[in-house]
């Protein structure tokens, strides 16, 4: 299992866990002390990256949208923090 | 002053029952069974809460916390670990309805609008207090006072702790550090970042003195008066049975 640790600038902290399969998203776990409003979203982000390649500006553009289309906001972190922290996770993956 | 809120002071209870209590007075709030509202409590036993992101195994020293004696729960904000200790920390519950004056769409701007209630409080105790985005009080430069927010069902619910007393020692040991080596450089960063009322005044605040500066403090600030009420029936019947079914669970409290 890949593992990252990513501290945010403005100090707030992400945490991957993720399993690969033919280079793809596997399993994901995003955590952390951020704030993300639904909470929910996180589900939604999740579940929309099972399937995806480690693609750092692909993942940020489907994090964006799940943002978008679940009216959600984040606050302490962008989806640019999270998918530097999966690719982080990713490259530990193995 | 005509805008009246209840005021509930709850006491000691554990961490299941607090965080149950939270969600049961959201819900009494957005069924409108309930005026807005702010609760102030206490941990009994001491606890850890770990924000809504988190990882329990990840976060909390789960053996040590068995062993003292300390219980760990899942909140349904987002946020950091924290440590409730028993003696040393106030903690208060806002339950407003999203439509109120006082809450803006932002979550920045409402953390800020929120937290000057708290802010207020502590310069009437001689402490000057101020805001520190994100979420946090900050006193001399360290942090005082920490807050978490979340809404849903029209209901704005944001709870945070009062520092009365710290002990960063204490916290290291319920919480985990990435390795052991670190430990002592991790207390004594703690030292320098966070602070407490006590430590800030030089003397032995009580629980008492801290609330009826807070409760003043919010007064004035929200321009509202605060009416000392009970929790209903229907509340403390849905906390308990939010307590048995959702935060005293495994299922929750592992869930991430």
């Amino acid at each position: 299992m890949g593992k990252a640790v990513y501290k945010v600038r403005g100090g707030k902290l992400i945490k991957v866990h993720l399993t690969m399969e033919n280079e793809k998203i596997k399993e994901i776990k995003i955590m952390g002390d951020f704030f993300l409003h639904p909470e929910e979203t996180i589900e939604d982000i999740e579940r929309t990256l099972e399937g995806c390649p480690l693609e750092e500006r692909k993942l940020s553009l489907l994090i964006k949208k799940v943002l978008e289309n679940k009216q959600a906001v984040s606050l302490g972190v962008s989806p640019e923090d999270f998918a530097r922290c999966i690719i982080m996770a990713g490259e530990k993956n193995g | 002053m005509g805008e009246k809120w209840r005021f509930l002071d709850t006491g000691l209870n554990d961490a299941f029952y607090n965080m149950a209590l939270d969600e049961a007075i959201v819900i009494a709030r957005s069924r409108n069974l309930v005026p807005n509202t702010l609760r102030f409590f206490r941990w009994s036993p001491s606890a850890v809460s770990i924000g809504y992101f988190q990882s329990m195994e990840e976060e909390v020293d789960l053996q040590t916390c068995d062993e003292m004696g300390i219980d760990y729960v899942r909140r349904r904000t987002g946020g950091g670990a924290v440590y409730h200790d028993r003696e040393g920390e106030l903690t208060y519950s806002i339950i407003v309805n999203e439509d109120h004056r006082l809450i803006s769409r932002d979550f920045q701007e409402t953390y800020r609008t929120l937290c000057s209630g708290l802010v207020s409080g502590l310069r009437r105790l001689g402490i000057s207090a101020e805001f520190r985005p994100i979420n946090d009080i900050v006193a001399q430069g360290k942090k005082i006072s920490g807050n978490a927010q979340t809404r849903g069902m029209n209901v704005v619910h944001q709870h945070g702790t009062i520092l009365r007393e710290v002990n960063p020692a204490l916290m290291f040991k319920v919480l985990k550090v990435p390795n052991v080596k670190i430990r002592d450089k991790l207390i004594k960063s703690v030292e320098e970042r966070v602070t407490s009322i006590n430590a800030v005044l030089g003397r032995e605040v009580s629980f008492k003195e801290l609330k009826e500066a807070l409760i003043k403090g919010f007064e004035e600030s929200f321009r509202i008066e605060l009416t000392l009420g009970s929790i209903t029936d229907f509340e403390e019947a849905l906390a308990q049975r939010l307590k048995a079914e959702k935060y005293a669970t495994k299922e929750w409290n592992f869930r991430r």
